[in-house]
């Protein structure tokens, strides 16, 4: 009975909440808006201080959104039973790995300490890395990766911390915390058998299919990786994209060959892509959608809430990429494309295109689950 | 006794080069408690003290490091209070990050000792697990000229993963034990061109060779010999090591304790830092301050800053309620209590403190409820002999002991013997009735009290209407000493009286004016619920009233158990009987001092604390010179 009361509940907070999504086409309207009336109508006056530099704003108003976006995880969790809220909560966690990365990053790079500290994200302490002061206080990669075995995130701190040690690689650092990650999360959808696991396993099944592609693309083609290793990169999705399907795609030799033997529907909606900007924005349509079909049809509280907040969280950082062009002073065309409301008509290879994806849509919150 | 200390608003303006020496006055005479509000005056913007907190921080993280491998003495010498300039702390810093340089390598190499001792553990479980098969081993042991093989342990987690990514390297994988979190696999495919990609996924697997040696293929005690060997060698390893790095230290640690005194005198700057705010070199810094030490305050930093400074101080403004600090009661006797009522809450600034009654009350309740001379003596010596493990909590269990003990000299009472002391009074199983009416006269007294202090707890914030309608005011204390005395007129077989009835209707009807007044909703909405609110407001005072009677019906039930207990014994033998009685009085003493205990607090925190305290105050917690790491609080 007070299970059934809070999903009542749960399911009219996420309905109410809902509202607060863009619909299709606002995001093209917002595109054409200056600076000033963006940051009056979303109340991020953070990014008109002109006395501050364009960085400094630019991360103010990223933050701004996080904390917005949190605060909501943190109503939609209150009425939820305790699996269903470890759960929503370790999705949110994916913003305290983007501070262990920065750490790391800053002990691999030897950065400055403030810079280190300017790029961390303020989060609530149920979200915050463990001991994150003193992590920040290590002075080595290793040092902070022991530290961190000695908490929660301890599965994912000793492979990173054996990968690090015998591979030296950052980016095989980064992929082990962002595999290990993924991995825990798809293990979490295990007890909820009986209750909303469809449309849970339909939605993160989703997300798993769009974080295998865009990694299987670039892993292969891009970073030149064998089978063999790729596939070992890869999360074995609870959609489309499992294990075997995977095992058959890493083994093809061409980007075209992959994007064909993709099962439907994600063959026809990839179909004619010639780089990863295109699939990513694509991929990120397709995720969109089946999140909007799991809040509209769905019957699972936990799972319209994790689409809600998906879903949210794509417009939000859809929005901190048009402050952050208008921040920036780039064309109205390119923050388009950055922002996914116009096809990349430019070669994606010239520079100036490609510094502006990379300001866009490559900023540190780009997280495991967005690929 | 139960008004709070009265404090005053402070604000230091001192020049920069004086900053570390104020904050190390302040800290000296902890009567000072940060206010980190930013400062009135937009100007003072700065954070003069960033630089020097980032050094003490990192410094304080390096020497909480070394000091897990390199143990100082847990006391401290006695401080000599020095300013300690940024130069030498930063000094510090760097003389302590070039030990824990030093220090982390010895970590590294314990490390190294603990994965080695690890893998020749995994090396024992595989032989035990190679001993049984019945295959020639030699073939897994190195290559052959159209086979690779690889033997060791992955964690169990990537298990799977890596069984697809060697698949696609056309190699099998077999996993045939599992230790913890590891699994012990055996990986065989075709030499050629796959093995350097092969091995790149091994090393992101987290894959560690376990060689097979010659000896297992004919000698496996050779092999176990070997390996046990091994182990010790590992032992003595650990054990060198440890003596290098006490060798090494030993060196150091006069100036490790020297840098643990400067972390601790440069600390009251850092724990300023959110108060201290400035522009070029003035800094300002408020705080709450007790009154009484303001001018002691003033006197000491007079005497020991250098250049000028000003002090103003002034009384907290009425917006400010909830930002002062309360200063905790430093009674001795009072102290355990204090931490009970601080379980619920802290006072707010103004609100009465409710320790020394709440002491009270809890002592007359627990006492009347668990009345007995022995086992109140139980209770009381307990709490003296484990007096070194409680701390001051052993109060609490001593006057709770002598408290029982009171009332069972009142009951006349002795581990449930009646007959061994005079009661001075009466057992309460002679007069249930007179123990129950007085039980609910206890209650009334007490909701009434809390009633009192509600209303002055407003009144004292100037919530005047709060304190005269809100809940538990002075409208609902008319209205239930009315109930009351209506309630003893018919207790005394009389009617309810004029009087009360007046009373309470009036007292009613102005409650359910003031709710009409504030409720926004349509008439019918309204109407239900005043009239929702006036019953509750009814049915909650006499139900609270009722609870009381817990009193005495845990006294009745405690004089019952003990006739229980004597009816049992009277049943065995000699030797049963005295069993009985033992065992019988531990029970009562541990299960119904627990019970009535509890009972205690629920009547204290739900019937006297919910009316008149909101508990959401802040402590007082004054800029002190705090433990080093590693030192003793």
């Amino acid at each position: 009975m007070q299970h059934s009361a809070h999903q009542a509940y749960l399911n009219t907070r996420v309905s109410a909440m809902a509202t607060r999504l863009f619909a299709p086409g606002t995001l093209a309207t917002l595109a054409h808006r200056p600076l000033e009336e963006l940051a009056k109508t979303f109340g991020l006056t953070a990014a008109l201080d002109s006395q501050l530099p364009v960085k400094t704003r630019s991360r103010a108003v990223e933050q701004a959104l996080i904390k917005t976006l949190l605060s909501e995880l943190r109503i939609l969790i209150l009425p939820m039973a305790a699996i269903e809220r470890t759960l929503v909560l370790d999705w949110g966690r994916h913003y305290a790995l983007s501070n262990l990365k920065t750490l790391i990053r800053g002990k691999l790079f030897d950065l400055d300490r403030k810079e280190i500290a300017a790029n961390l994200y303020e989060l609530p302490p149920n979200l915050r890395l463990p001991q994150q002061d003193q992590l920040f206080q290590a002075e080595n990669v290793l040092e902070l990766l022991r530290q961190l075995e000695g908490g929660p995130y301890s599965i994912i701190a000793r492979q990173a911390r054996e990968v690090y040690e015998r591979k030296h690689e950052p980016f095989a650092l980064e992929a082990a915390i962002d595999q290990r990650y993924l991995t825990g999360l798809v293990r979490e959808i295990a007890p909820f058998e009986a209750t909303g696991a469809h449309s849970l396993r339909h939605l993160i099944g989703a997300v798993l299919d769009r974080v295998d592609i865009l990694w299987l693309l670039r892993f292969r083609f891009s970073y030149k990786l064998s089978p063999s290793e790729t596939f070992f990169q890869l999360v074995p999705s609870l959609g489309r994209m499992h294990r075997d399907r995977l095992l058959a795609l890493v083994n093809l030799g061409t980007f075209a060959q992959v994007l064909a033997a993709l099962p439907a529907p994600l063959d026809a909606k990839l179909a004619g892509s010639l780089d990863l900007v295109d699939v990513q924005r694509r991929l990120n349509a397709h995720v969109r959608e089946e999140a909007r079909q799991v809040i509209s049809r769905g019957h699972s509280g936990v799972a319209r809430a994790l689409a809600y907040l998906i879903q949210r969280e794509q417009d939000l950082l859809a929005l901190f990429s048009l402050f952050q062009g208008r921040l920036l002073e780039l064309p109205t065309e390119l923050v388009e494309i950055a922002i996914e409301v116009a096809n990349p008509r430019c070669p994606m290879n010239t520079g100036r295109a490609t510094r502006a994806m990379d300001n866009a849509t490559l900023s540190p919150s780009r997280h495991p689950s967005q690929g | 006794m139960l008004r709070p200390t009265p404090m005053k608003h402070v604000r230091i303006l001192v020049l920069g080069e004086d900053l570390p020496q104020a904050s190390l006055t302040l800290a000296e005479l902890e009567s000072f408690h940060a206010d980190a509000r930013a400062p009135e005056h937009e100007d003072l913007g700065d954070q003069p003290g960033l630089p020097y907190r980032d050094t003490w921080r990192q410094a304080s993280s390096r020497l909480e490091k070394i000091t897990k491998l390199i143990p100082l003495p847990t006391e401290g010498a006695p401080l000599n209070p020095r300013v300690i300039p940024e130069e030498e702390l930063v000094e510090t810093n760097n003389w302590l990050g070039g030990v824990w340089e030093e220090t982390s390598h010895y970590e590294e190499q314990f490390r190294a000792i603990d994965d080695e001792d690890r893998l020749i553990r995994e090396q024992q479980s595989a032989l035990s697990n190679f001993e049984d098969l019945n295959i020639d081993l030699g073939m897994l042991r190195s290559k052959t000229r159209f086979l690779d093989f690889y033997v060791g342990v992955v964690p169990y987690a990537n298990v799977r993963q890596l069984e697809g990514a060697v698949g696609l390297a056309d190699h099998l994988l077999f996993q045939y034990m599992v230790t913890g979190d590891d699994a012990h696999v055996v990986i065989v495919g075709p030499s050629g061109d796959k093995e350097a990609q092969l091995e790149s996924v091994l090393r992101s697997a987290g894959f560690r060779h376990l060689p097979i040696p010659p000896e297992l293929d004919h000698e496996p005690q050779v092999m176990r010999a070997e390996l046990t060997r091994r182990r010790e060698a590992t032992t003595a390893q650990r054990q060198a090591l440890s003596q290098g790095l006490a060798d090494w230290s030993a060196g150091l640690l006069e100036r490790l304790l020297a840098s643990r005194e400067i972390l601790r005198l440069a600390e009251p700057l850092v724990e300023l830092d959110a108060a201290i705010r400035g522009r070029g070199a003035l800094a300002h810094l408020t705080g709450w301050v007790p009154a009484a030490a303001v001018k002691q305050l003033e006197t000491r930093l007079r005497e020991t800053l250098s250049l000028p400074f000003a002090l103003t101080s002034r009384d907290p403004l009425p917006e400010e309620r909830s930002l002062v600090p309360t200063v905790p009661t430093r009674k001795r006797l009072l102290a355990p209590f204090a931490l009970l009522v601080h379980q619920y809450g802290i006072p707010r600034y103004g609100e009465v403190d409710p320790t020394p009654l709440f002491a009270a009350t809890f002592l007359l309740m627990f006492g009347t409820m668990f009345g007995d001379v022995g086992q109140g003596a139980v209770i009381a010596g307990l709490a003296w002999y484990f007096r070194a493990r409680l701390g001051r909590f052993y109060l609490f269990g001593l006057m709770a002991g002598a408290s029982s003990m009171l009332f069972g000299l009142l009951f006349g009472s002795v581990f449930g013997f009646e007959h061994w002391l005079p009661a001075l009074w009466m057992s309460p199983l002679h007069d249930p009735l007179l123990m129950l009416r007085l039980a609910l006269g206890w209650g009334v007294l007490f909701i009434a009290l809390a009633c009192v202090l509600a209303i002055y707890n407003r009144a004292v914030i100037g919530n005047w209407l709060g304190a005269l309608f809100g809940q538990h005011g002075l409208v609902n204390l008319i209205f239930y000493l009315a109930l009351a005395w209506g309630g003893l007129n018919v207790g005394q077989g009389q009617s309810f009286g004029p009087g009360p009835t007046l009373l309470v209707l009036l007292s009613l009807g102005a409650l359910a004016w003031h709710g009409w007044g504030h409720l926004e909703a349509p008439v019918s909405e309204k109407v239900l619920v005043v009239f929702i609110e006036t019953l509750e407001t009814i049915v909650g005072y006499v139900s609270n009233t009722l609870s009381f009677l817990r009193v005495a019906a845990f006294s009745l039930n405690h004089a019952a158990l003990a006739l229980a207990v004597f009816t049992l014994a009277g049943m065995m033998g000699p030797f049963g009987h005295s069993v009985t009685l033992v065992l019988g009085n531990i029970f009562m003493i541990v299960l119904e001092g627990g019970i009535v205990l509890i009972q205690v607090l629920r009547l204290e925190f739900y019937e006297g604390f919910a009316r008149y305290f909101s508990g959401d105050g802040h402590a007082f917690t004054p800029l002190r010179l705090g433990p080093a790491p590693g030192e003793k609080p």
